[in-house]
């Protein structure tokens, strides 16, 4: 992650700056102070550049101005709109110009005079956040063709109020940066048993972290969950994640955890109903529920969270072989109800199935939330804007829809009913998994909620954001780590003691 | 269609249904025969009786009767136990009005039926034909006015073509209601370039159908009109963007939001509606020819707007894009809510429960869909998001309708598109395809046409534009 500190504003001496500056700057705007200082340094180059350029300081609006003089390398100014205006969306998305922008310097200051101390952490999370980059397995890559920055200094008046916000900031970017790792990272390397170890170093930020394997699964009647399973030679894993918050000082009755439980298909060829070979490459993220979940609770851990709150991963992979399941397979799922497998391609259900219901049994939780890349319906029905989620409580799901408003991840709420439930009836069994092309998310939506138990329940179909084939403002290509900003948000905002 | 009539008395009907709750007395002339059948009123029980003065069928109701869906019900039950006669009579007296509009209209959805073209002489087939309701309560006509549109949508596409359709709007002018027909050379004239290229390729014209209610009272003389915009395709081939040959015969209902259109205008007419409404109907073929329009050919709409054609086969998008920007210059409507069998991507999103919602306007939005939860015809708001009009950015015209490729947001693109169309009139779409037909029989439907929008869309003038 960039090296983020935070500092006076005074305008540096040598190196690259990038100005962060409200609409219309020269009408006496405070954020202008540095653009001043860096005109009286250069005789005024910095202004007759902008305006050269049109610079008007609308929000977005960039421009790169080369060794206007005075030591400074390159200076960039960046549009923040109105101030009056300005949203920590804003102020994170302004941020996240910085990287692109100044990736050939090893050391850069960003400034947001103007801007108080808790704009300037939202800054410094937008430019960590869009400064990610996994290239792990890149070792042919020139030296000169990658990102240089690492050092970036967020000069503001208001200090040390922006560093107290960036703590929890910054906890935040580092369980993304896990999230969006997990993701990544190909299905060779990251298999159930792989990520299950990466889920117990999170023992070292003061997780408890317990991690089942076949045997104890089968033991406990995990039918649904083994038999996505059973045809692949990687075993299985569910990572149960305890962040113990809320404390229980004098006189607190501990109250009941919060829960989140998150699909980890490590790969997902479709099994016996097999995927087409276009794409099959992209079901290496169809653990994003599950890395989402990881991240989450490192978050929750790294910044200290007041709260108590559970996070369980069902870990598998969907594979083809003379020991997968077929079509027509009937299994019995934890819960005691049985599933007729019409289709092994929707997996995602079944492995959802046995640890929803194990989750509302062993924890008796506040609410449970399960995040999984499940439909292409979703897709279908959303594109890659919002998430489509479903819930049974209309607090929770008002509370949802404003985290995702204020952190950009946004959701869509999607209707549930009886009338869709009916779709996944079985002749056979008590219920098949998958209910045909209409409402296909909703019928997959359906068939999860028969394994919550009455209990306050959201869940995500994250399937058309948890992967982003272009740059966005915060977001580089790729792993998005949906889910964990949003949670993380819901969680601040309404449930810390 | 079913003929339904609001009456006091039914000397005509051959029987009178009464729905009665779990315990209640029936009848008194009937008593004791109903009470010798041991009919209780329970919830899905029928029974009966030759009372002296004339014929009975008791529905129950059970204890708790569910609001609308239970009213369809029991409307439905009456109707198949009585569908061998010609005509009867719905006893509503003791019903509130929500009430007798909804056993009415679960009476007129089961009776409809499709017979026209049948030749064969069929014995056992029903006859059912009208309704006398025995109520106050002109609202619940607009059940009658949805079969109306269930006959527009289940006739083929060689009898039924533009110039049909708009022959079958006659009948609104016999109820008070405007009717206009742009032909295509007045088309051609005022400049509606995305409606004229889609109905290029076939042989029978495109045509603007023009229906206008004044509305009575003050609100006639002083408010603008609320707008009603339909899709009126009566084939859809897919055009040069041929669709696939199975199941292709069920496009000849690609014209079910047009039929909703004038269903509703009816249903306002007929119960003399103090708001002033217009429909604005756009009607052509969407035929394979030498004249097709093509992927790749750029059109200008009555808007101005140039729009890329990507895909011959989302012509609804075109259609609505001109009747929409017809309807909001020529009007200034209040409001303009458009119905459509438009995207196969609102079947996957919501299936056959719900159509989707899009809208410009959160208020009207949010009156859409209390009215469509009132009548039983229920919507799901979808939304319209920045990336999805951006998606829409063409490198050639102003716009491109769709995007390639299977896996896409195509409702949320749709919206996207006709929203462009509307300035800033407050504005409703809603995507009906995969409510305009249903492919099983239900207690409450016959398979074919459902008349899905005409119930909604006067409920929601009542609601809404009256007062």
């Amino acid at each position: 992650m960039l090296d983020i500190a935070f500092a006076k504003p005074v305008l540096p001496k040598s190196g690259a700056l990038a100005l962060l500056l409200e609409q219309d700057a020269a009408a006496g705007s405070p954020t202008a102070a540095l653009l001043e200082a860096a005109d009286a340094a250069t005789d005024g180059a910095v202004s007759r550049a902008l305006a050269t350029a049109e610079f008007k300081g609308r929000r977005g609006q960039t421009t790169t101005i080369l060794a206007p003089g005075a030591g400074l390398a390159r200076v960039v100014a960046v549009g923040l709109g109105k101030l009056a205006e300005l949203s920590d969306r804003h102020a994170e998305d302004a941020g996240g110009h910085a990287p692109p922008a100044l990736a050939r310097e090893p050391a850069a200051a960003v400034a947001t005079v103007g801007l108080t101390g808790a704009q300037a952490a939202s800054v410094a999370l937008g430019a960590a956040l869009r400064g990610y980059r996994f290239d792990r397995y890149r070792t042919t890559e020139k030296p000169e063709d990658k990102p240089k920055l690492a050092k970036l200094a967020v000069l503001t008046a208001e200090a040390a109020k922006a560093r107290d916000a960036w703590t929890a900031g910054r906890a935040v970017a580092e369980g993304v940066f896990l999230s969006r790792d997990l993701v990544s990272e190909p299905p060779n390397v990251l298999t159930p048993a792989e990520m299950a170890e990466r889920c117990r170093k999170l023992e070292s930020l003061g997780l408890k972290v317990e991690v089942f394997g076949p045997k104890e699964m089968t033991k406990l009647g995990f039918g649904a969950l083994m038999g996505v399973a059973m045809g692949s030679a990687c075993e299985p894993r569910m990572v149960v994640m305890h962040w113990n918050g809320a404390g229980t000082g004098k006189g607190r009755k501990a109250a009941k955890p919060l829960a989140f439980v998150g699909k980890g298909v490590t790969f997902d060829t479709g099994g016996i109903s097999i995927k087409p070979a276009g794409g099959m490459e992209d079901m290496k993220w169809d653990m994003a529920g599950a890395g989402a979940v990881v991240g989450l609770m490192a978050t929750l851990a790294g910044r200290k969270a007041k709260v108590d709150a559970i996070g369980i991963v069902g870990l598998v992979e969907n594979m083809p072989s003379g020991t997968a399941q077929r079509p027509g397979d009937v299994v019995k799922t934890y819960s005691g109800q049985t599933v007729e497998v019409i289709n092994t391609d929707a997996e995602g259900r079944l492995v959802l199935a046995d640890v929803l219901w194990y989750c509302q049994q062993k924890f008796d939780p506040r609410f449970m939330i399960d995040l999984a890349t499940l439909t292409g319906a979703i897709i279908i029905s959303l594109g890659h804007e919002y998430a489509g989620f479903f819930s049974n409580d209309d607090t929770l799901s008002e509370q949802l829809r404003a985290a995702g408003e204020a952190t950009g991840e946004q959701v869509w709420r999607m209707p549930l009913g009886e009338a869709y439930d009916k779709q996944i009836k079985s002749d056979i069994a008590d219920m098949k998994n998958v209910g045909g092309r209409p409402g296909g998310a909703i019928t997959a939506a359906q068939f999860i909620q028969r394994f919550v138990n009455g209990k306050p329940w959201v869940h995500l179909d994250i399937a058309g954001t948890a992967w982003s084939s272009k740059d966005s403002a915060v977001t580089p290509k790729g792993a998005t780590a949906f889910g964990v900003r949003l949670l993380d948000r819901l969680v601040a905002t309404h449930f810390e003691s | 269609m079913i003929r339904l009539h609001i009456a006091a008395s039914a000397p005509e009907a051959l029987a009178t249904v009464v729905p009665l709750r779990a315990g209640a007395p029936p009848p008194a002339p009937a008593a004791a025969a109903v009470a010798a059948t041991g009919f209780a009123g329970h919830a899905g029980e029928t029974c009966e009786v030759f009372a002296p003065a004339g014929r009975l069928l008791l529905v129950g109701l059970g204890d708790d009767v569910a609001g609308e869906a239970g009213w369809h019900a029991a409307g439905a039950r009456a109707a198949a136990a009585l569908l061998a006669l010609p005509r009867i009579a719905l006893d509503a007296t003791a019903l509130v009005p929500d009430q007798a509009t909804a056993f009415a209209a679960g009476a007129c959805m089961r009776a409809w039926r499709f017979t026209r073209l049948k030749t064969l002489a069929e014995p056992d087939a029903p006859r059912l034909a009208a309704i006398d309701l025995l109520t106050r309560t002109p609202e619940a006509l607009a059940a009658a006015w949805a079969s109306f549109a269930r006959d527009l949508v289940a006739e083929p596409g060689n009898l039924l073509t533009p110039a049909d359709f708009a022959e079958r709007l006659a009948l609104l002018t016999r109820h008070g209601v405007g009717v206009a027909v742009l032909d295509r050379a007045e088309l051609a004239r005022q400049g509606l370039g995305a409606l004229l290229a889609v109905g290029a390729g076939s042989a029978h014209p495109p045509l603007l159908a023009v229906l206008r209610w004044k509305g009575r009272g003050t609100l006639a003389r002083t408010a603008a009109p609320v707008a009603f915009v339909g899709k009126g395709i009566t084939f859809d081939t897919g055009g040069l963007c041929i669709k696939p040959a199975a199941g292709m015969e069920e496009m000849r209902a690609d014209m079910a939001g047009a039929a909703a259109c004038a269903g509703a205008m009816l249903a306002l007419a007929q119960r003399d509606s103090p708001c002033p409404a217009i429909a604005v109907l756009a009607l052509a073929e969407n035929a394979t020819g030498a004249a097709s329009y093509r992927p790749g050919d750029v059109l200008r709409s009555l808007s101005g707007r140039t729009i890329e054609v990507v895909d011959t086969d989302a012509e609804g998008r075109l259609v609505l894009a001109d009747a929409l920007a017809w309807a909001v210059r020529r009007y200034r409507p209040r409001a303009v809510i458009d119905l459509a069998t438009l995207t196969g991507s609102i079947v996957t999103a919501l299936g056959h429960h719900r159509a989707g919602l899009f809208d410009s306007d959160p208020a009207l939005a949010e009156a859409v869909a209390a009215a469509g939860e009132a009548v039983g015809e229920p919507v799901w708001r979808m939304p319209i998001g920045p990336g999805h009009r951006a998606d829409l950015d063409s490198d050639i015209a102003d716009l491109r309708p769709r995007l390639p490729g299977r896996m896409q947001p195509d409702a949320c693109h749709a919206a996207a598109f006709l929203r462009e169309f509307v300035d800033d009139t407050p504005w409703a779409h809603l995507d009906i395809a995969g409510m305009e037909q249903q492919a099983e029989a239900s207690d409450l439907h016959a398979v074919g046409p459902t008349g899905f929008g005409v119930r909604l869309l006067d409920r929601l003038v009542a609601m809404r534009f009256e007062g």
